[in-house]
């Protein structure tokens, strides 16, 4: 039992040393690189694809946002009868 | 010289984040009175999805004028402060008023209160129990905040990284204890004028640590990301500044909202 009790803890302080290794790398430069070239693409769509696909997401939300909120408030102005 | 002093400044790209900003509170207002009157909150939520989106959105694309296309030159970060610090002096003046209130109602309280402050029939919080705690916890959020400042200044990563953590921690706590006295408490925001006011301005001020916290650990991924520099990170002291006024304004609570006799 002891011998597996070190086993685990030899285990354990590998696994802690090298998350402890694993450094977040500087990507500050790449990221200049690229909202610093001259493509003329605004700067809400200028990281690429994953831009274009949340602008429009968002986009959509809000045609279709406002579209339900008229939709809710004509509603609510007729208000129906109960019987 | 004019030529040379605009050319320090800089005009931002067309954006769709106004409008969506916009359309956001439209559906989240509209939806509020939808939900008050036929109990349905999907008007409303979709409200609360766009205005997540609209933030994440815009907050990125700052970050990518400034830190990455190095549009944030001395002038525009004076520009930025002076915003930062108009907005936090409307933050006060919104604060004052819920201040006024309570002190309009128990600073002369009416024959219907019983003509005393705190009301008759309202067992207050002790002041020195959780309260106390809250206000230490705060003012130590306070402390790890200055340090990690100092750190990011000195160029010390790691430690900027471990200060901004605790400060992060420390704001969680905080919330957590404000829940759990929200909870415990004798009174409720129905109890007359002094739960309404009390439940007002404590849960305002809860909701602007929350924002304070999210503030911090968006500089806390910023931090990480290597986005600061030792004499350019403006996003950190623009939500270290916002954070020391919630500060005040606890510590302005905690001298009169929490008082257990007449103030």
């Amino acid at each position: 039992v002891y011998q597996n009790v070190v086993a685990v803890q030899q285990m354990a302080r590998r696994s802690i040393c090298s998350s402890a290794r694993r450094q977040v790398e500087n990507k500050v430069p790449q990221k200049q690189k690229v909202f610093q070239e001259d493509n003329g693409m605004p700067v809400h769509l200028k990281g690429g694809s994953s831009d274009a696909l949340l602008y429009r997401a968002t986009m959509a939300l809000t045609v279709l946002g406002v579209g339900f909120t008229l939709y809710e408030l004509v509603k609510a102005s007729f208000p129906q009868k109960k019987d | 010289m004019a030529h040379q002093a605009h050319a320090m400044l800089y005009s931002v790209d067309p954006s769709p984040s106004p409008l969506t900003g916009a359309v956001a509170a439209l559906l989240m207002t509209s939806g509020l009175a939808i939900s008050m009157h036929f109990h349905t909150t999907t008007l409303m939520s979709l409200g609360l999805v766009l205005l997540l989106l609209t933030m994440y959105q815009s907050s990125r694309d700052i970050i990518r004028e400034g830190t990455f296309q190095g549009h944030h030159t001395p002038p525009v970060q004076k520009g930025l402060r002076y915003g930062m610090i108009l907005f936090i002096t409307s933050e006060v003046f919104f604060f004052l008023g819920f201040f006024s209130a309570f002190y309009h109602s128990s600073l002369a309280p009416t024959p219907e209160l019983g003509g005393c402050s705190p009301p008759t029939g309202i067992t207050t919080l002790n002041p020195f129990e959780v309260p106390l705690l809250n206000t230490a916890v705060l003012l130590a959020s306070g402390v790890t905040v200055t340090s990690a400042h100092h750190s990011i200044m000195e160029g010390q990563r790691k430690q900027a990284i471990q200060s901004l953590t605790l400060t992060i921690l420390l704001g969680f706590y905080f919330t957590a204890l404000q829940a759990m006295e929200y909870y415990e408490a004798p009174f409720t925001i129905a109890d007359g004028v002094y739960g309404s006011t009390f439940f007002v301005a404590t849960g305002f001020h809860g909701l602007h640590v929350i924002i304070g916290s999210t503030f911090f650990a968006i500089c806390l991924l910023r931090q990480a990301q290597y986005h600061f520099t030792s004499d350019h990170h403006f996003g950190f002291e623009a939500a270290a500044s916002y954070s020391h006024s919630c500060l005040m304004s606890y510590d302005s609570s905690f001298t009169s909202l929490f008082t257990d006799e007449a103030s």
